[in-house]
């Protein structure tokens, strides 16, 4: 008589996990792919209400004090800015009235140099001028960092760097020390890059007076006689 | 003679520990992800040393394509209070009372219409087309957005009569989440991401645009400058 064995399959318990991982992977894929890790930075500014304001109100800039600066750029054929190619002007006090206005020819106040290359270009060129105009508060902010990189104001990290804000606020905003009054304007040409790099020069430079404005029918004048004379 | 025993060896991995990895991976990745919203158009921003971070709250960005186009987008608040969805639905409502103040032919929108809106993560396009728009389905509706004319928008210094943008503008401004009313006061309500090329003459129109809605603290977004003087 045959036994009935009962023969008991033995099953292998692992499972094999391949395709699982096979899955997963894809998946991270996915979420890397549609992620953004990266967030925006932002550059907060503040324009002058266009509100008609008495000029007696108005606080007047003082002629040693204010730099232009003016941004002008070039356009290819789809009307487009190029970003690498531009000009920028500047010239030191108000625009010329009156009497200045027609020493113009002889005395052009403006003077410009060319968005180039990162090195040479017209930001290096910018930054040493703005650096010089506000070497009071650029030396004092210099010894302050020095401080706050050796931890002097607080062990704390956190702490430290706080209160070097708060110290730096106080510095920029002092009105002992003598602060240049930047005001940029721009061409309708200028590439909003240039008129970016140059606000981010304000921030570089320490720089907390500084306003946009629109281009002068003086402004224009000057431009087109210092292209005159570069071409003479 | 002894036989040479070759051991057999197992060629299987064992994949538990893979996948375990790959799990929690996973898992990170989809606590931490933002998606990208999908934009009309693709702007480079220029690039700044700015480390302020563009607030993920309360936020009405104005797209501005380099030919002048300009899109919105409205983010709700943070908690679920103002959802972007709700923000969105009450922007439309309050857009729509503001357009009719001053156009003969009225705009009214039924509930699919403002369900549509409240979706849509960008928009742009003349409130007289509004209806039409929000009737297409979706994926007819990003290729519309993208081909047409953009919120119409132009030169204007007089609040008393303002254009379609400065009625968004306001329109936002009165919204029912009174956090996006007050970071707009504040200056970080209000962002526009413009690409670098974009001529200054076309950011300036949107820039004149907010002053004379008395919005003159707004931000500008930039992307982080890749090398350090």
């Amino acid at each position: 008589m045959a036994k009935n064995k009962s023969r008991q399959k033995k099953f292998d318990t692992r499972i094999d996990f391949t395709p699982m991982v096979d899955m997963n992977m894809l998946l991270i894929t996915f979420f890397m792919l549609c992620t953004t890790m990266i967030k925006s930075q932002t550059l907060q500014i503040a324009l002058p209400t266009n509100e008609k304001v008495d000029i007696e109100q108005q606080n007047k800039v003082k002629q040693s004090e204010a730099v232009t600066i003016i941004i002008d750029g070039k356009l290819d054929d789809n009307g487009l800015s190029k970003p690498d190619e531009g000009m920028l002007y500047y010239f030191d006090g108000m625009p010329p009235t009156g009497e200045e206005l027609k020493n113009l020819v002889n005395s052009n106040p403006m003077k410009q140099v060319e968005f180039g290359n990162k090195t040479g270009g017209a930001l290096p060129a910018i930054r040493e001028i703005l650096q010089e105009r506000n070497k009071d508060v650029v030396k004092k902010i210099t010894e302050l960092k020095k401080d706050w990189k050796e931890m002097k104001f607080s062990n704390n990290e956190e702490k430290n760097d706080s209160i070097y804000q708060v110290k730096a606020r106080e510095i920029r905003n002092d009105s002992t020390l003598k602060r240049p009054v930047v005001i940029i304007k721009a061409t309708p040409n200028a590439s909003y890059a240039h008129v970016v790099s140059v606000l981010d020069e304000m921030a570089i430079n320490s720089i907390s007076r500084y306003q946009i404005d629109r281009i002068g029918a003086v402004d224009s004048a000057m431009m087109i006689l210092l292209q005159g004379q570069q071409t003479k | 003679m002894g036989k040479v025993k070759i051991k057999k060896k197992e060629t299987r991995i064992d994949m538990t520990a893979m996948s375990d990895v790959t799990v929690l991976l996973l898992t990170f990745f989809m606590l931490t992800s933002t998606f990208l919203q999908k934009e009309p158009v693709t702007v480079i921003t220029p690039p700044s040393v700015s480390e302020e971070k563009v607030p993920d709250a309360n936020l009405l960005s104005v797209l501005v394509s380099p030919e002048g186009k300009i899109f919105l987008e409205v983010l709700g608040s943070k908690d679920s209070t103002y959802k972007s969805e709700t923000v969105r639905a009450d922007l439309l409502k309050n857009m729509a009372a503001e357009y009719n103040k001053t156009h003969a032919n009225k705009v009214s929108f039924n509930a699919k219409q403002v369900d549509a809106f409240s979706k849509q993560n960008a928009f742009g396009v003349p409130m007289s087309k509004m209806a039409q728009w929000l009737d297409l389905p979706t994926d007819e509706r990003d290729k519309a957005l993208e081909e047409g004319p953009g919120i119409p928008i132009n030169m204007n210094e007089n609040p008393d009569t303002p254009n379609e943008f400065q009625m968004w503008i306001r329109a936002a401004y009165n919204s029912v989440n009174a956090e996006l009313k007050e970071s707009m006061v504040k200056g970080r309500g209000i962002a526009i991401k413009a690409d670098q090329t974009t001529p200054y003459s076309v950011v300036n129109v949107v820039m004149d645009n907010l002053q004379t809605m008395k919005m003159n603290k707004f931000t500008l977004m930039t992307a982080l400058k890749s090398e350090e003087e």
